[in-house]
């Protein structure tokens, strides 16, 4: 049956040279996205009822799965994650044609060739290496289960969510591609193209939000961010999603950098195809390869290097022809102030790449292998972070065009009140280094001048939300890496141990059976300073299918900090391994970027009404 | 205005002093331990998937600290630790990639290329002035 929906697949493909020439783009291209989308239904329906004769079903599920689960394990596997980045491929298309409609033809059916190249890429890569409707003979009586580490809700919805925003920079490509072509980069495209811009960037900030409370919550050990390969591919077109976001507003509202946005467009983009290439292709080892297969690899390198190439070739051809920079640039402008935003940006995105393939590299060509961690980044990054707020803050209250400065007494305040605030935190925290101590000098400067722009006349709700969020975050990241505390014990049932004021008590232990895994739940007791009686519940799981043991955490969560415990069974041994930390402001991280995703919603919504007026 | 720089010092010299004074008394064990941390933070477990040995509770990270707190109550130093493991695992088990002949591109290229991107905005911004 499923065979049917392949079939349908590639005969879309050949409709997509009709695609261009006819009139109806519209129609064909719903069409496409139709079969994509019924081919992704019968895969879920495949997984909802269990249909072991597909092999992808059979190797990623097992019928004593919650029904949860079973829909989420559809794109928990690399088939299926493939056919859901079609999905979404073809559906931004899809969204870009029906909310171009007023927008010149040329541009559109442009647009729509180059993202159908990059369709029908995905296509052929899916069919030929990785066809998720592959049957297998004899059929089997049970799966092979889905990975326990991966049956989470945050996690079941983290792929769809994510996918939008990376895949959505697709459509960012193909019409910055299109409207170079056809002399079309402006004001009024900037303005189109900005929706799509906060799209993907409003998604892919949410996806690696629900991905980091994930790996907090389900990995074990409390930390939401470790430089891991796979998340640095998220960030890496997340950075250079938000330099495009600050620069299209540039070219929006002063006709400048039309280059540059195009190039990074182009960046963008290619970034996710790296991403790609780089989780895809098994040469990373982590919980997001599914499968190692060097053919898979090749095939996403080889179709990255033709779309670099391409868009490269058409960079060429159209360039200066067409975009000569007329205006000229105050040393005290906005447009400065984005310059120098995107330097910032450019230069972080560097760090992150090289960090990230450079050790690949190495292995290849002097098979010698190195790790790229945190030290890296921490070294090249937070020294540049503390100029790069400053500017940060600072650069809202710059006018386009020409600013004139004036220093106030309400400048003198704002300093004032930052450093009485870092010194504070400093003081109450306990550290002394004086680098930290900038830091927070930085990040607290940034704070108050973003909340200070509440004060202004003219509001931009969407530049305050998100650079308020962004400082808290900072701020919040900053607390939390030197104050948590943590404590690990090796005890019995009924021992106590003490972390700084409170006492750990380990009450008791029981077993409990569910449909897919048995848990083993300890009984936690913690005293506080003022002896109120916190209940904590840590797990061990023991999957059956496939036979794996998780640690599930028992977080408490405070406006000031967090709880966090883990229970593991030592081998051979009648104690448990518990360990028991102090996660502080860890609420704030997650409350942060979510304030930092709502002024991109703003932006959207900004945007929408302008447009009526 | 001056009397505002004048406070803004004094606030600045009474935190500092605050600082200075407040150093907290440790005892050598908790020292062994906290080193023991902050050492097992960079290493990398190596039969684990992208987890240092700190994070990590398997055989191999449990043995590891246990001879890393030897070592250190042995006088040993922190970077004559590092040392002796690479030397015995190589340089993967390190999360800090540390300055060599292998690394120094690592650690140049994206300065270099911030210094390039500094001076193209440079250029753009004092060329039509």
């Amino acid at each position: 049956m499923t065979s049917i929906f392949i079939f349908l697949n590639s005969s879309v493909q050949i409709k997509r040279n009709v695609t261009v020439v006819s009139g109806k783009i519209a129609g064909l291209i719903g069409f496409q996205f139709f079969f994509v989308f019924i081919s992704f239904i019968s895969l879920i329906y495949s997984f909802i009822i269990s249909d072991f004769s597909n092999e992808t079903v059979y190797n990623n599920s097992h019928t004593t799965k919650p029904l949860f689960y079973k829909i989420t394990g559809t794109w928990g596997n690399h088939e299926g994650s493939l056919l859901l980045w079609l999905l979404v491929l073809t559906g931004v298309l899809l969204g870009f044609i029906l909310k171009s409609r007023n927008e010149p033809i040329n541009y559109r059916l442009l647009t729509t060739l180059f993202h159908q190249i990059i369709v029908i890429g995905f296509f052929v890569f899916v069919l030929k290496t990785s066809n998720p409707f592959n049957e297998i003979f004899p059929v089997q009586k049970e799966g092979l289960g889905l990975n326990p580490i991966l049956q989470d809700p945050a996690l079941g919805i983290h792929p769809p969510i994510l996918y939008l925003g990376y895949v959505g920079t697709s459509i960012i490509f193909s019409a910055a591609l299109a409207s170079m072509i056809s002399n079309n980069v402006n004001k009024s495209w900037a303005k189109k193209i900005k929706f799509w811009i906060l799209f993907s960037w409003i998604f892919l900030t949410a996806g690696i939000l629900l991905g980091s409370i994930w790996a907090y919550y389900e990995l074990g050990w409390g930390g939401f961010w470790f430089w891991d390969p796979v998340e640095n591919v998220s960030l890496m077109p997340w950075l250079s999603l938000t330099a495009l976001l600050h620069c299209v507003v540039t070219l929006e509202k002063r006709e400048l950098f039309k280059n540059w946005t195009v190039v990074l467009c182009i960046i963008t983009f290619a970034l996710s195809m790296v991403g790609t290439f780089l989780v895809r292709s098994g040469i990373l080892n982590s919980v997001h390869t599914f499968a190692n297969d060097p053919s898979r690899g090749i095939f996403i390198l080889t179709f990255l290097l033709v779309l670099v190439l391409l868009s490269f070739v058409i960079f060429v051809f159209y360039e200066n022809k067409n975009f000569v920079q007329k205006s000229e640039i105050f040393t005290l402008s906005k447009e400065t102030a984005v310059l120098i935003n995107n330097w910032f940006i450019l230069y972080f995105l560097s760090v992150v790449l090289i960090g990230t393939i450079y050790p690949i590299f190495l292995d290849v060509i002097l098979d010698e292998q190195i790790s790229v961690g945190p030290p890296f980044y921490n070294k090249l990054i937070l020294p540049f972070l503390i100029p790069f707020v400053l500017f940060m803050s600072i650069g809202p209250s710059m006018k386009w065009i020409k600013t004139n400065f004036r220093i106030g007494l309400k400048s003198f305040l704002v300093i004032i009140i930052t450093l009485i605030l870092s010194f504070m935190t400093i003081y109450f925290i306990g550290e002394k280094n004086i680098f930290v101590l900038l830091l927070f000098i930085g990040f607290f400067y940034l704070l108050i001048k973003s909340l200070d722009q509440f004060s202004k006349k003219t509001k931009n709700f969407a530049q305050i939300f998100s650079h308020t969020g962004f400082s808290l975050l900072l701020i919040s990241i900053l607390l939390n890496s030197f104050s948590s505390k943590e404590i690990v014990k090796n005890i019995k049932v009924g021992e106590s141990f003490a972390l700084k004021n409170e006492k750990i008590i380990f009450k008791k232990i029981t077993i409990e059976k569910e449909n897919n895994y048995e848990s083993i739940i300890g009984f936690f007791e913690i005293l506080d300073e003022k002896n109120k009686i916190i209940n904590l519940k840590p797990e061990i799981r023991i999957y059956n299918e496939p036979e794996m043991a998780t640690s599930e955490a028992s977080i408490k969560t405070s406006l000031f900090k967090d709880r966090f415990i883990t229970i593991n069974i030592i081998k051979d041994q009648n104690f448990f391994n518990v360990r028991y930390q102090h996660k502080p402001f860890m609420i704030w991280i997650w409350i942060s970027t979510l304030i930092i995703i709502l002024g991109g919603i703003f932006a959207i919504f900004r945007k929408n009404k302008e447009v009526n007026i | 205005m001056k009397s505002k720089k004048l406070s803004i010092i004094k606030i600045l010299l009474y935190f500092l002093l605050v600082l200075i004074s407040s150093k907290g008394i440790a005892t050598p064990s908790t020292i062994y331990e906290e080193q023991t941390i902050n050492i097992t933070k960079n290493l990398r477990c190596l039969i684990c998937q992208g987890q240092t040995i700190h994070e990590s509770n398997s055989d191999f990270a449990e043995s590891m600290k246990k001879y890393i707190q030897g070592e250190l109550k042995n006088g040993k130093t922190n970077d004559e630790i590092f040392k002796s493991l690479v030397e015995k695992y190589g340089q993967w088990i390190v999360y800090d990639p540390g300055i060599s002949k292998n690394t120094l591109l690592l650690w140049t290229l994206p300065l270099l290329l911030f210094l390039i991107g500094g001076a193209i905005i440079t250029r753009k911004i004092l060329k039509k002035i």
